[in-house]
């Protein structure tokens, strides 16, 4: 870890415009939940709160939120040129990308886990036997794993933001309903094997299709696998000069 | 001397061997090769000629397709420690715009190795070299072209390196912050330093280096000190204009020497070409003595850099 480059990454990431709208995504799982509660059907609560918490948390909020921090993490500097001052630098690469990796995915839990927990205090009127930290926990691990995945993303191709919005929407919103083999792949499918795992609910309120175990196996080896790619990514990095 | 000394002393700070650089079919630099030892080089040549490319490979961040590029003896490709030693500015405007010039400064300092005192302290002398006090607080976003230029030139010099690569630096500096940038650089090179920055204006490169890289096409068309290359170009005719007791006699009298390709008298001023810049500059004295006429002054007429310029890109 480097301090500056973190400060910088922090500042750079937290000052964009786009920072404020996924404040607002936020803004609305929380006031959906609010609603709920206003309703007062205490019944089907957990059931509920697990349904927003997975549909709205970890299918929209999650991947969402990781993929403009990930790809925003280096990706913003070498769109606008700043990278140049940071890697005209005697900086081992690997540092640059574990800083920029630690920076993004705190920030990606940070806007993430905090409105799901409010919202899932809301919407199961407490804890819920588990439900809301299990599903906290989860978005954590799940954040982290997909801002490596969009962080290679952002150095292998200067479309990240396409290829990683296609990735979630058409691989994890379709594909992985449809085939189950593809939900090894999925780090939405992942995130809820931990989730169920963390939660102490009945299949009826809430069951994930993916083992823990699998999962567990899975976010390591994506995790470790995309963080190698962005390292050796940026080892090799070039930055074209005009004719190019 | 010792082996090791004499191996240091054979080093350059910068060197291109036979380096080209291609894009798919496009080729921006072909077979450069040249080696920079202290002093300011300018690197000039039209948009598009290849000049960043070039600065980018010696910077580090572009691999040469074939050849070698050494900065202090070491290849630069993937070599980061190399940047101890080398202090860049870049073509590109965009510099953090949330920080100040003194924040900005401190954390390339700090980005080199230096603790925060040593950072804080680095990164005042460097903004008061650029004279960016005045502004150094304030958010570089809120900054003109010039002044953000000279926020990125402080960022270079805040590790004293011995190596500074300026690409197009004097982008967006008013003509005193330009001459100050010059004697800055100036007198950084008199220091021991290896400068090389580049430009298309002719006029900044005239004016502060001392050696000049022409790069027309991709290929370096011509190097060396700029009177020197306009001397060598020996195809293409020079024009003096000189003033004598006899300005008709002489005309007449050059016009039987074999090296001159043209005299003529315009509102009272000889005008001579030459296809021989040594030859006409040995010969000249010689006729003016013996068709007794005394010479008052001869001036070469096309020593601008332009004419040099303009000479190679139509070649």
């Amino acid at each position: 870890m480097n301090g500056v480059i973190a400060r910088i990454t922090l500042r750079q990431l937290v000052s964009r415009r786009r920072t404020l709208l996924l404040l607002l995504l936020g803004g609305v799982l929380v006031l959906v939940a609010g609603i709920f509660r206003l309703a007062g059907e205490e019944a089907r609560a957990l059931r509920f709160t697990a349904g927003l918490l997975n549909g709205l948390g970890a299918a929209t909020l999650m991947p969402l939120v990781a993929l403009l921090f990930g790809t925003g993490a280096i990706g913003a500097e070498i769109e606008d040129g700043t990278a140049v001052f940071l890697l005209a630098k005697p900086i081992n690469r690997r540092t640059v990308v574990l800083t920029k990796l630690a920076v993004a995915s705190a920030c990606a839990i940070a806007l993430t886990c905090a409105p799901m927990l409010v919202a899932g205090l809301l919407g199961a009127g407490g804890l819920g036997d588990g439900l809301v930290l299990g599903f906290v926990g989860a978005a954590a691990i799940g954040s982290v794993v997909y801002v490596a995945v969009f962080l290679a993303l952002s150095l292998i191709t200067s479309r990240a933001l396409v290829f990683g919005l296609a990735y979630v929407l058409i691989w994890e919103g379709l594909l992985a309903g449809l085939f189950a083999g593809t939900r090894t792949l999925s780090v939405r499918q992942i995130t809820l094997a931990f989730a169920d795992a963390f939660a102490d609910v009945p299949e009826e309120v809430f069951d994930a299709p993916l083992a823990v175990g699998t999962a567990a196996i899975v976010a390591a080896a994506v995790l470790l696998i995309a963080t190698l790619i962005a390292i050796r990514r940026l080892r090799a990095f070039e930055i074209a000069g005009e004719t190019a | 001397m010792s082996e090791q000394q004499a191996q240091h002393a054979d080093t350059a700070a910068v060197e291109l061997a036979n380096v080209s650089r291609w894009y798919g079919n496009v080729v921006a630099v072909n077979d450069i090769s040249f080696r920079l030892d202290g002093g300011v080089t300018g690197l000039l040549g039209p948009n598009g000629a290849g000049k960043s490319t070039l600065l980018h490979m010696i910077a580090g961040f572009l691999a040469p397709s074939s050849g070698s590029v050494t900065v202090a003896g070491a290849p630069s490709w993937r070599h980061p420690a190399m940047y101890r030693r080398i202090g860049l500015v870049p073509e590109h405007e965009a510099v953090y715009p949330f920080l100040s010039a003194r924040q900005f400064a401190a954390a390339n300092a700090r980005l080199q190795g230096m603790d925060r005192a040593a950072a804080d302290a680095a990164a005042a002398r460097a903004i008061a070299m650029v004279e960016l006090e005045d502004a150094a607080d304030r958010a570089i976003g809120t900054y003109s072209k010039g002044m953000r230029q000279r926020a990125k030139v402080a960022a270079a010099l805040v590790h004293d390196p011995s190596i500074l690569l300026l690409d197009e630096p004097f982008n967006g500096m008013d003509p005193r912050q330009r001459l100050h940038m010059m004697s800055l650089l100036r007198g950084m090179a008199a220091e021991g330093r290896t400068i090389l920055f580049s430009s298309h204006i002719l006029e900044e490169v005239e004016r502060l280096a001392e050696r000049v890289l022409v790069i027309v096409a991709g290929r370096l068309a011509a190097s060396g000190d700029f009177r020197e290359i306009r001397r060598l170009m020996t195809d293409r005719p020079h024009t003096f204009t000189v003033r004598s007791s006899d300005d008709r006699a002489l005309a007449a009298a050059l016009l039987r020497e074999p090296t001159i390709a043209g005299a003529a008298l315009d509102g009272g001023l000889l005008t001579v070409r030459s296809t021989d810049f040594g030859a006409f500059s040995r010969a000249v004295s010689g006729v003016a003595r013996r068709a007794q006429i005394s010479l008052h002054e001869l001036l070469p007429t096309d020593e601008s850099l332009e004419s040099v310029f303009s000479y190679l890109v139509r070649r």
